[in-house]
């Protein structure tokens, strides 16, 4: 059988390779190599989807390689639903990016495309990584190239903001290092043998003590890079700073390494733990959620206001994560995927207006939807999709996790439900003032260079738009996908403890 | 000397051989100092060659058990002929243009990397004074090797002064040991300290032996606070030279512990562990804040390697808290072994670089030296990232590997070294800051108007390329690596 769970892992380490024999003066040649590269992968983790058996809660696909054997590392992949769903969102996002990527990155493009396919091999690593060692090599070779493209094709104050990226990410992720190997020891001294496996150590039982320390440096790493309160502040500096594209991959999929790494293995490898902190957590998910969205209503830039938006989106993330009920971590999964579609959207919307004018400042806007018809129809779909309008994507998310969180903490449910109002709020005025009213005089002044959207900017936002409505309407094909492995979570976290945390 | 004599000592004396031969190659043709330095280069390959053959014939004494040949010699003898290989493929383009004499460079050279050796099968207290010894003299030399640069006579003279202190407090504290135990071989040694003092308190004059030799030691290997003269010296010397400086010696003075400390101070390891604990941690930490501040990189990379002297330090200090016998008390010398070998690999190739990129005399090593050069030499930026990504200790490269397995060792032995785990990733994440500062420097920002060009000699693109190789290899298939450390720390447990 065809090893397609490590063909989607690195078919873009051929088309790097391929891409660094490209002539420096051929960008074009670079752009078309990296996109098709992009698309192979993406059909690798359809053809994964489609012949995934649904319904099951075990893993598929999977592969496994002695790398290490003193230490029992392994080289051992495979998906659930989960990570699936992850790994097409992070296959169909990087192909949007790199499309994106077409227009704006004109220097040093060759570089720029290797880069960024790198990248792709990082995070659909990390998705796949059954192995608690190469997922900590995935999760760390995600790091140097989103730090290259802030750094080299960023913004003005771009050093600044990819330092504070990698040092906040390094801190959380080298702390963690020393929490796998504690697990790792600590199974070893148990059973006698070395494994990093999932497999192994997640129905196995650590020692409070062990899960404690494990469960706080493996929430570091994961709660800096989701970003969770009091972790966030260097997202919106990253944000800011990055290029068009490295802000749709920062906020689609990054964000969702954080997310994914605690249903993956805080749960199930250290439930003790996790109950512990649970409530904790929640009152820090309950205060990202009305922070990030107090925030973003007093933000004058684009890119801030969507990337405070992205803090109070994944609070409910994390949320239904922490509630350990099974609707909430269902709504959390598809929190994920739908905040990766609509944000990475939103991000490619304002890429599209910045190209044009400059700047990002609400301020200074005024008018497009007469002016660029096309632009503000599809910003006004994604922002309303982004507001959790029902009958689109982000809406299934929420709505799942207050429902399962009500079941277990109904006063924090009816907390977060009355913050939705101010996530309208922002983007409804964000909205106002930059698409109605009378043409502002900065517009004006551009002349002809505010043109509507082009060709390939469409391109890049039919199929986002197309699965905002599909997932919105019928989200039945998802859940069906995810029912199983979050059953699977929830059974290890809920072995021997009651549920029922809060009031 | 009976046959089993001459196997053991073989690669020693075959590197007294070649390097013989240099002086006297460079005796007869003087004007051809390129021929001496490939002389001396393909030397120490054959002696490399000579060293992995005798390999088999592993373990065997020679002068009566003061010199031994086992599996941790020939490890270390592999990696100190590396570090001379090393060395001599990327000194030329340096060396050459400043008018320094090639042939007496590459002579030196072998002369400490054989004291070097010496020491890494040392099994008597006077044979490893006499191996140290014989590795830092020629090292003062080659510290002061421009002698008309003032920055260069300064560090040498100062790096002289201490060094020659340290070794006087040295021996003296391998007097104290041999007052006590009244014996100078490292088995001896071991085997009075394991029958009269193991788990009872120190004797006084052994206490003063230990104290003696852990500073004299602290000295060799640059640990805080014994750091003082290293920047000096390491920004001092040809750059080169300084990548020598902050390998060879200092992997050489982990042989002498290896051999002195675990061979011979083994049995009262309780009473050094807290010392080795306080100096890791002190060790790392500061090496890390004050590279930090520097901006010349020469002086940046000579406090990280002060920090990467801690970063080994807490392997030997997760061997000397395990309990004897103990699978971490091997994991603990693994660590140290599997560390140096990375280590050197891709701090000789950051070194490299650097000299690459001062094949001009006047080029500085200021850090703005570096700006844009990952668009003017993609090549050498590139191999750079990649040299600093792996002393940064991000995946998959060999500084990687080499901190997971020292904070494993650590985790192992638990107790309160297992606190130095988390000291060193958190003092790992402090020098991304500063490893990775180069590397804004290179790809984001615009390199200056008139850049000289960077060396290009076939022997440096060899010496980068295995230096390369290497990073790569033991980052992504660490095994071969770790079965060979493991034989070595089975030999000396």
């Amino acid at each position: 059988m065809l090893p397609v769970c490590s063909l989607t892992i690195f078919t873009p380490l051929v088309g790097a390779i391929l891409i660094a024999f490209v002539p420096r003066d051929r960008p074009q040649v670079a752009r078309w190599l990296a996109f098709a590269t992009t698309l192979v992968t993406l059909g690798w983790s359809l053809v994964m989807l489609a012949g995934f058996a649904t319904g099951s809660g075990g893993f598929q696909y999977m592969e496994d390689v002695a790398w290490i054997p003193l230490f029992g590392i392994h080289y051992q992949v495979g998906v659930d639903g989960i990570s699936l769903i992850l790994i097409v969102l992070t296959t169909l996002l990087t192909a949007i990016s790199v499309l994106a990527s077409f227009r704006p990155i004109q220097e040093r493009v060759k570089e720029y495309m290797i880069t960024f396919l790198v990248l792709e091999i990082g995070m659909i690593g990390v998705f796949a990584a059954l192995d608690l060692f190469l997922f900590y090599v995935f999760w760390e070779v995600v790091l140097v190239p989103m730090y290259l493209i802030i750094g080299i094709w960023g913004g003005p104050n771009r050093i600044y903001a990819t330092i504070k990226f990698v040092l906040y990410t390094l801190v959380g992720s080298l702390l963690m290092l020393v929490g796998i190997l504690a697990t790792a020891y600590a199974y070893h001294s148990a059973t006698g043998t070395w494994s990093f496996s999932y497999l192994d150590l997640s129905g196995f039982h650590f020692s409070p003590e062990i899960q404690t320390f494990a469960f706080v440096t493996f929430f570091l790493a994961f709660a800096i890079k989701i970003p969770m309160f009091p972790f966030h502040t260097w997202l919106p500096d990253a944000h800011v700073e990055a290029p068009t594209a490295g802000s749709v991959i920062l906020a689609g999929v990054l964000l969702k390494l954080g997310g994914y790494g605690f249903i993956r293995y805080s749960l199930p490898l250290f439930p003790y733990a996790a109950h512990t902190f649970a409530p904790a957590i929640i009152v820090l998910s309950v205060i990202a959620i009305i922070y990030g969205a107090v925030v973003a209503v007093v933000q004058p830039d684009f890119k801030k206001l969507v990337a405070y938006s992205s803090v109070s989106h994944m609070g409910f993330v994390t949320l239904g994560i922490f509630a350990f009920q099974s609707q909430a971590l269902q709504g959390a999964v598809l929190q994920m995927v739908n905040h990766g579609l609509i944000t990475g959207a939103l991000f490619l919307c304002v890429g599209v207006i910045y190209e044009r004018t400059h700047d990002r400042r609400f301020a200074v806007m005024g008018g497009l939807a007469g002016k660029m018809p096309l632009y503000a129809t599809a910003l006004g779909f994604f922002m309303l999709a982004s507001a959790g309008l029902p009958g689109l994507s982000g809406f299934v998310g929420e709505f799942l996790v207050f429902l399962g969180t009500f079941a277990v903490a109904p006063v924090v449910a009816a907390i977060s439900a009355i913050v939705m109002v101010l996530g309208a709020t922002y983007l409804l005025y964000m909205f106002q003032q930059v698409a109605f009213g009378d043409l502002s005089d900065f517009l004006q002044g551009l002349g002809d260079h505010l043109h509507d959207m082009v060709p390939i900017e469409i391109a890049a936002l039919v199929p986002l738009a197309a699965l905002v409505v599909v997932l919105g309407v019928f989200p039945a094909p998802l859940l069906n996908l995810i029912q199983g492995p979050v059953a699977g979570v929830l059974d290890h976290v809920s072995h021997g403890v009651a549920l029922g945390i809060l009031p | 000397m009976s046959g089993a004599d001459v196997t053991a000592i073989l690669p020693v004396g075959a590197i007294w051989v070649v390097a013989f031969l240099v002086i006297l190659v460079d005796v007869i043709v003087p004007d051809r100092d390129r021929l001496s330095s490939g002389v001396a280069t393909i030397g120490a390959l054959a002696v490399m060659a000579i060293t992995a053959a005798v390999a088999s014939q592993a373990p065997r004494t020679a002068f009566g058990g003061s010199y031994i040949l086992d599996q941790l010699t020939v490890l270390l003898d592999l990696l100190f002929l590396s570090i001379a290989v090393l060395t001599l493929l990327f000194a030329p383009d340096y060396l050459r243009p400043r008018g320094l004499p090639l042939a007496e460079f590459s002579a030196t050279l072998l002369f400490a990397i054989s004291g070097a050796m010496l020491l890494s099968g040392a099994r008597d207290l006077l044979v490893l004074f006499l191996g140290l010894e014989l590795m830092v003299l020629p090292g003062y030399m080659l510290a002061g090797f421009a002698k008309r640069d003032g920055l260069a006579t300064e560090g040498a003279i100062k790096y002289f002064l201490l060094g020659s202190f340290s070794s006087a407090v040295f021996l003296f504290g391998l007097v104290f040991v041999w007052g006590y135990t009244g014996t100078t071989s490292v088995a001896g040694v071991s085997a009075v300290l394991q029958s009269v003092a193991a788990g009872k308190p120190l004797a006084p004059g052994l206490a003063m032996g230990l104290a003696f030799l852990l500073t004299g030691v602290a000295f060799k290997i640059a640990a805080v606070p014994f750091h003082y003269w290293t920047p000096d010296a390491y920004q001092g010397s040809p750059t080169p030279v300084t990548g020598y400086l902050s390998v060879g010696p200092k992997v050489a003075a982990f042989a002498l512990i290896l051999r002195l400390f675990v061979g011979a101070l083994g049995p009262v390891k309780a009473d050094w562990v807290g010392a080795i604990v306080i100096l890791a941690a002190l060790t790392m930490t500061l090496g890390n804040l004050v590279a930090l501040t520097q901006s010349n990189v020469k002086r940046m990379l000579a406090y990280s390697s002060i920090a990467h002297t801690g970063y080994i330090l807490v392997g030997l200090a997760a061997y000397a808290g395990a309990a004897a016998g103990s699978e971490a008390e091997a994991r603990g010398l693994q660590g140290i072994l599997v560390y140096s070998v990375a280590y050197t690999f891709m701090n000789l190739g950051a070194f490299a670089i650097v000299a690459a990129l001062q094949r001009h005399p006047g080029v500085t090593s200021d850090i703005e030296t570096f700006s844009g050069l990952g668009r003017r030499a993609p090549l050498a930026g590139l191999l750079l990232a990649l040299f600093l990504i792996s002393l940064t200790g991000i995946p998959p490269t060999a500084g990687f590997f080499a901190k997971y397995y020292v904070i494993l060792a650590a985790i192992e032995t638990g107790g309160f070294v297992s606190w130095l785990a988390v000291l060193a990733v958190l003092n790992a994440a402090a020098a991304a800051f500063y490893y990775l500062r180069v590397v804004v420097y290179m790809y984001m920002r615009d390199a200056p108007e008139s850049a000289p060009p960077l060396a290009r000699s076939f022997e440096l693109q060899t010496g980068l390329v295995i230096a390369a190789t290497a990073t790569i290899v033991i980052g992504v298939f660490p095994s071969g690596l770790i079965t060979i450390a493991e034989a070595a720390a089975k030999a000396l447990l």
